[in-house]
């Protein structure tokens, strides 16, 4: 509560306040200072009594006002505002939908030579610092995007910012207990903790029921008879789990969505063009780290596949046994992506895919390694490989030659070879 | 095609001031327009896919007036034996833009032109090798059809551009690099992983003092093994091979490419034209215009000399609906809009 001024008149209805005050800082002896003061006051509409009980907030002991952001990452959003709302008991701060200026933010902010999410990610740090945000959150990853975090807190501090950073890579080697304490210590101690974990479930089953429903859409939303009428849907379906509380409602909205999507006509042909998106964990799934890769195929009439997204890299990931799927072409971990991204080739080339395309962001040390061995995929299975490396810089009208004549050769090939 | 296209034609030939007669009668044609960053191409070809006139020229900058030319030496070729162009297809850089202007009714990107062009004059290819003036790609083919294909991403290093500036450096026509290579018996070792260290080694060895063949001789070995290690790594080259593109008209760097792949290297003599000609055969595939109502094809066949009547200006507008400002490109044809593009969501869209 601001401080109460001592030449303050006396008691007094709210309504009148403003009169009152104006009337008795003209009345004042003292000056400017005395009148400024009092011009304030009205706003409060408080008694000015210093023996008043304080009222008593009603609020929920296990809740923190603390306003946590996260970054922009596909369509995971949803489940990123359940786990800060639910699971952690704090604010959200959301995000409009990024914009090129956005990702010049960011650039500006960072080494030329770092890969390319670094610098989408720094971009949404800023726009969520100047949107109010008192935490930013960084889930790091199994590369260099472990390393990510520190360097980015570094740099938003170096440009005056102040906020706190939950950073799941640090206390990594602790495991689950070292995030815990990392999100009760920085968001909020007084977590439900048993509550929480429940919460924490619903929010992974979020994140399925998101995958499922995008698998859906991809393999056919190609086909759809009115133009955007997928799109609609899923819009829906993400505002529908955006306002979800508890797990009924992540499975209804899911419901819901599938139903609507079963309904949707569609002109699907039996032997529909099928392509194969791999690559990495940001690329090959950020619509805006590919530039709408997914929308560009779609548009042509593609039935599209992607086996990376947050299910199978995290919820779902067993990496040996992954491998033994692609045991012929890769003999170990070779890193973060690299088993998921060569066993979804080598099974799309089995499914006999009509074509892969494999993206990957600028400097993917990973990921180029994996290329080679995509080479041998596509060359034993016949299937041809569309390589892309996408960077702050890549042109949109580049992608869109790469991406129709990709499409162009593939189709043709359908075509001679049908029977 | 024969029944729809007689009756078309039987209904154009009176309407059409100035066709009447012999030309009414003469003879279908699609014209293929291929407009990349140096250059602009043009063929003519008959309905059974034969080139009846072939044009080659500096884009300098300017395509629409560069495409205008094309048109412009096209026609002249035609005076002798008439012909109705019915279709165009556009590929190339400026495909979009020049597609607009002359009423195109296919406009591809250059890969899938090359490699339709390329099949149908030589079946058998397994490998297309294409440089062009800021691109260079490889196209593997199996039974006709493309399987696989590779562009230059990040880099233009060793395309016609790079070697064309060097020539000016060397203070030699471009035109006569493959002669010049020839003759060298000793060629320098140039660097060839980048355009920038190429260049500082290039220079390195005029100031050493090595004989001008030799490092032109290098300068073509260097494009070839660039192209190798860059755009044609991981691909499977098989012969025979079919290299075309700007710099294919350059014997020096098919001598090098036959070396380095220990391999014949065929180039056509209409090798630098293929992107047109496989314009001009997808448009025939997607059959005559028909009556467009404006514009070259307002008639039905493409009236030459009203194409290159028009003026056609483009506009480039910063779309302030949201902060992504796409800028969006509407051209104009006199004064009518014809075709906008560059908006990246329908808040943007501008119709003619």
């Amino acid at each position: 509560m601001a401080d109460i001024p001592t030449g303050a008149p006396g008691p007094r209805a709210p309504g009148q306040l403003p009169r009152q005050s104006t009337d008795s800082t003209m009345a004042h002896p003292l000056g400017a200072l005395e009148r400024a003061s009092v011009v304030v006051k009205p706003a409060t509409g408080r008694r000015p009594s210093l023996w008043e009980k304080r009222r008593r907030r009603r609020r929920d002991k296990h809740h923190s006002a603390k306003k946590c952001a996260f970054f922009r990452y596909c369509y995971y959003d949803p489940a990123f505002k359940y786990f800060i709302e639910q699971v952690l008991g704090a604010e959200y701060v959301a995000l409009p939908a990024s914009t090129k200026q956005t990702t010049e933010l960011g650039a500006q902010h960072s080494s030329d030579y770092v890969c390319t999410p670094f610098k989408h990610i720094l971009g949404d740090y800023i726009e969520a610092l100047d949107a109010g945000a008192e935490v930013l959150v960084q889930f790091g990853g199994p590369c260099r995007l472990g390393y990510y975090g520190e360097l980015q807190e570094r740099i938003l501090r170096d440009m005056g910012y102040d906020f706190e950073m939950l950073n799941f890579s640090v206390d990594i080697e602790k495991g689950a207990i070292g995030w815990a304490k990392q999100c009760m210590k920085v968001v909020n101690p007084n977590v439900k903790v048993g509550a929480g974990l429940l919460k924490l479930a619903s929010c992974a089953n979020m994140v399925v029921k998101l995958d499922a429903a995008r698998d859906f859409y991809l393999a056919n939303a190609g086909f759809e008879r009115e133009r955007g009428s997928f799109a609609r849907v899923w819009e829906s379906y993400l505002e529908a789990l955006r306002a979800a509380t508890a797990d009924r409602d992540v499975n209804s909205a899911y419901r819901e969505a599938m139903d609507a999507f079963r309904a949707l006509p569609v002109d699907k042909p039996a032997d529909p063009i099928r392509i194969g998106v791999v690559g990495e964990m940001f690329t090959a799934i950020d619509e805006r780290s590919n530039l709408e890769l997914d929308a560009k195929l779609l548009a042509m009439g593609v039935e599209v596949h992607r086996m990376m997204n947050l299910t199978n890299r995290w919820i779902r990931y067993n990496e040996p046994n992954l491998r033994v799927g692609a045991k012929d072409y890769v003999g170990y971990d070779m890193g973060p992506t690299s088993t998921l991204t060569i066993a979804a080739a080598v099974r799309y080339g089995r499914e006999g895919l009509d074509g892969l395309v494999h993206a990957k962001s600028a400097g993917c040390t990973p990921e180029i390694d994996c290329a080679a061995v995509l080479q041998r995929v596509a060359q034993d299975f016949e299937v041809p490989c569309l390589y892309l490396t996408f960077d702050a810089q890549t042109s949109d009208t580049g992608l869109d030659t790469r991406l129709e004549a990709f499409y162009d050769m593939l189709a043709m090939k359908k075509e001679r070879m049908r029977p | 095609m024969s029944d729809a296209a007689t009756t078309r034609q039987a209904e154009t030939a009176p309407a059409a001031p100035g066709t009447e007669g012999a030309a009414a009668q003469a003879p279908e044609a699609y014209l293929g327009i291929d407009i990349g960053s140096i250059s602009t191409k043009g063929v003519v070809i008959g309905v059974d896919g034969a080139i009846l006139a072939r044009s080659y020229l500096w884009t300098e900058g300017n395509p629409v007036q560069a495409t205008k030319n094309v048109v412009d030496e096209l026609h002249g070729q035609l005076a002798e034996r008439p012909v109705r162009i019915v279709g165009a297809g556009t590929t190339g850089s400026a495909r979009r833009l020049v597609g607009a202007m002359l009423g195109a009714t296919v406009v591809k990107n250059e890969i899938t032109a090359h490699a339709v062009g390329t099949t149908f004059l030589h079946p058998d290819v397994r490998t297309i090798l294409e440089i062009g003036g800021q691109d260079s790609k490889i196209i593997c083919v199996a039974d006709g059809i493309a399987v696989d294909y590779a562009m230059n991403t990040l880099c233009a290093a060793g395309t016609g551009s790079f070697l064309s500036s060097q020539a000016h450096r060397l203070g030699a026509a471009v035109e006569e690099f493959g002669e010049i290579a020839l003759t060298s018996k000793h060629p320098a070792n140039i660097a060839a992983r980048c355009t920038v260290f190429a260049e500082s080694d290039l220079v390195h060895k005029i100031q050493v003092g090595y004989a001008r063949e030799d490092i032109i001789a290098g300068l073509c070995n260097a494009v070839a093994s660039n192209y190798l290690n860059n755009v044609g790594k991981g691909k499977r080259i098989e012969a025979p091979v079919v290299f075309q593109g700007g710099v294919s008209k350059n014997v020096g760097v098919v001598h090098a490419f036959e070396e380095q792949l220990g391999m014949a290297v065929a180039v056509d003599p209409d090798g630098h034209l293929m992107g047109a000609f496989g314009a001009a055969l997808l448009a025939r595939d997607a059959g005559p215009v028909g009556e467009a109502g404006t514009g070259p094809f307002a008639s039905g066949s493409f009236d030459s000399e009203a194409a290159l009547e028009f003026t056609f200006t483009t506009r480039e507008v910063e779309c302030q609906k949201c902060a992504n400002h796409c800028e969006i490109i509407c051209v104009y044809r006199d004064r009518d809009l014809i075709d906008s593009w560059g908006n990246r969501c329908e808040k943007g869209e501008v119709r003619p």
